[in-house]
């Protein structure tokens, strides 16, 4: 007891007691209050948090009995002793199962007072020892409480499902978006859930569970649910070990890739059209040169050049493919170099229309033009401008009947230089009028037979369009004609 | 000689095939989309049709196969395809694809004359 003083309280009515133990007991290196009668004692003692404290039974007020309980009931930790002159076994009893560490019988020695303290104080440190640790480890189960429970919440917020199953094939823990990714109304804890998968998973599943020795790879596979409209999901099954390194369950976590594969059927749909538009001229290219090297055939010199002429016009066909098709290509990719300059429309109208002149002339169409005059400057790259309008203009002229018209006029509205390209040609129905900006999508009817496309024409100007943050509107009526307008933004 | 109706949108592949039969001697007659081929196969009844699989949709040929089975027509159906190697997709004949035979493009006299042979052979034995 060399720094720490341990507190007494002595609650007792007598006062030469009272006072004769508390110099005693300073003399020993306590501190020491009094109480000269119980609700003194009641109040000090609840109040404080006494080592110690000694009580008399028999006080005039309240009962010494009383007292203990009172200040048990607050502070469980401070040792209580009760004192009394009229010691009996029943007051002993009764006094130790009211709290009070131990009994002493007046009149007591110093000694004997010392080595009662002594035995109490020890067991104070025992008892707050004792509550230290139950603290920590409240903490802890605390700590570990909350952390779970963030570790739950983080679980449910994760938009993939997350199972985990024992060895047994047992859900132990699943979070919400599992029932959604497996289609499934409820799941319950300990379920066997292998029969409630979808077989490819429940197989990969099976597989990790029964391996002899834990697999330290996980296994992928992807699944169609089908149920709720088109869903995809990817499940990844890992083995979970325990801490020693044995085999504990899998957890299997369920991802949505509907995204994704429905961008995969759109690539391969693409790579099966471009194969098919590539293979089309090669293959009528094949098939003349087949018939004229073959010696079985004869073929005559005018079919012969007939054919070449045919060949030729086809290859010429896939060649405009090849280079549409790498047109776009490099648009998607974005690594299309711009030059942006600043362009004037009517000039380019005028120069596609110079461009275009044998074709017009040939056909007997009529060229109509309204064109305001100083329209403001557009910024964009140049050859991506005329693309647009050499692809509009000579469809105009291809899908045109001989002896037509077209008719250009260009204006401002707004923000936008709107111009609009009207032809008298085969038009369009109404279902071939929402497929026409599709990549390979040809209007195929007896009108269009006989007229060469690459079917990528429209496609590259609508993306050409959209690339400016302009727009492309089609009116059409069949075998009557069709305009087409492009709304492109000016120059802020 | 029997007379082969020939339905392909692509009019090179109609002329090449023509050509080739014509020199075995075979009648031709020929459409270059799904509902002339049609009028023409009920018109003309030929005894064997060249059916290219992809005309304006994808699915033209295999629709028109299974409408002339439909309506009766049991002659051989020999059916050209195109990109079934390219994509790996190998076509094979049955309930949906109610074809006899198929010839992959580019076609080959020899393969194309063979084909034909082979299925007007057949025709022949099963009538008999």
């Amino acid at each position: 007891m060399n720094t720490y003083k341990p507190r007494i309280l002595i609650v007792d009515d007598e006062r030469g007691l009272r006072e004769g133990s508390k110099r005693l007991l300073e003399g020993e290196g306590y501190l020491v209050d009094t109480a000269e009668n119980g609700t003194e004692g009641i109040s000090l003692g609840v109040k404080n948090d006494y080592d110690i404290a000694v009580i008399d039974l028999k006080m005039p007020d309240i009962e010494g009995l009383e007292v203990l309980q009172e200040i048990k009931k607050q502070r469980p930790n401070t040792i209580c002793f009760i004192a009394t002159a009229f010691a009996s076994y029943e007051t002993a009893v009764e006094s130790t199962r009211l709290g009070a560490f131990s009994y002493i019988p007046k009149p007591f020695t110093p000694e004997e007072l010392f080595h009662q303290l002594k035995q109490g104080y020890k067991q104070r440190t025992l008892l707050l020892e004792a509550e230290r640790l139950k603290k920590e480890r409240e903490e802890t189960l605390l700590e570990v409480a909350h952390e779970q429970s963030r570790l739950k919440t983080i679980i449910e917020s994760i938009s993939s499902g997350v199972l985990l199953v024992n060895r047994e094939g047992e859900v132990v823990y699943f979070n919400h978006s599992t029932l959604q990714k497996l289609s499934i109304d409820n799941l319950e804890i300990g379920e066997y859930i292998l029969d409630k998968l979808p077989t490819q998973i429940s197989e990969i599943l099976n597989q990790l569970l029964n391996s002899d020795n834990i697999m330290h790879k996980a296994k992928t596979t992807q699944v169609e649910i089908m149920p709720k409209g088109q869903l995809f999901i990817e499940a990844t099954c890992s083995p979970v070990p325990h801490p020693d390194g044995s085999f504990a369950g899998v957890v299997i976590v369920l991802k949505n890739i509907t995204g994704f594969k429905q961008v995969e059927q759109i690539k391969n749909q693409f790579v099966s059209m471009v194969a098919h538009e590539l293979k089309t001229p090669i293959a009528a290219v094949l098939g003349y040169l087949k018939l004229i090297l073959d010696e079985n055939i004869a073929v005559s010199y005018e079919q012969q050049q007939e054919f070449l002429g045919r060949s030729h016009i086809r290859l010429q066909g896939l060649l405009d493919l090849v280079n549409d098709l790498l047109d776009i290509s490099r648009m998607e990719l974005k690594t299309k170099q711009r030059e942006i300059e600043v362009i004037n429309i009517s000039e380019v109208i005028e120069s596609t229309l110079q461009f275009l002149e044998f074709e017009i002339k040939k056909k007997g169409i009529v060229l109509v033009k309204d064109i305001k005059d100083q329209l403001p400057l557009l910024s964009a790259d140049q050859n991506e401008i005329n693309r647009v309008f050499i692809n509009l203009i000579s469809n105009a002229i291809k899908y045109n009947r001989d002896k037509g018209s077209i008719t250009i006029t260009c204006r401002l509205k707004g923000n936008y230089i709107i111009t609009a390209i009207s032809d008298t040609g085969i038009g369009l129905k109404p279902e071939e009028k929402s497929k026409l900006f599709q990549e390979f999508y040809r209007a195929k009817n007896k009108n269009t037979r006989g007229i060469s496309g690459t079917g990528l024409g429209l496609s590259i100007v609508s993306r050409i369009v959209e690339c400016y943050h302009g727009k492309i509107d089609v009116e059409s009526e069949y075998e009557k004609g069709s305009t087409f307008t492009v709304y492109l933004p000016i120059n802020k | 000689m029997a007379l082969i109706a020939i339905i392909d949108d692509d009019p090179d592949i109609i002329e090449a095939s023509t050509l080739v039969l014509k020199s075995k001697g075979y009648d031709i007659i020929s459409a270059g989309d799904p509902e002339e081929g049609y009028r023409i196969v009920s018109e003309n009844k030929p005894q064997l049709i060249i059916l290219d699989v992809m005309m304006d949709e994808p699915d033209d040929g295999f629709f028109l196969a299974q409408k002339f089975r439909r309506d009766g027509f049991n002659i051989p159906i020999l059916m050209y395809t195109s990109v079934s190697k390219t994509i790996g997709f190998e076509y094979g004949s049955g309930e949906m694809v109610p074809v006899d035979d198929f010839v992959e493009k580019p076609i080959s006299p020899d393969q194309l004359v063979e084909k034909v042979e082979a299925l007007l052979q057949k025709e022949i034995k099963r009538s008999e």
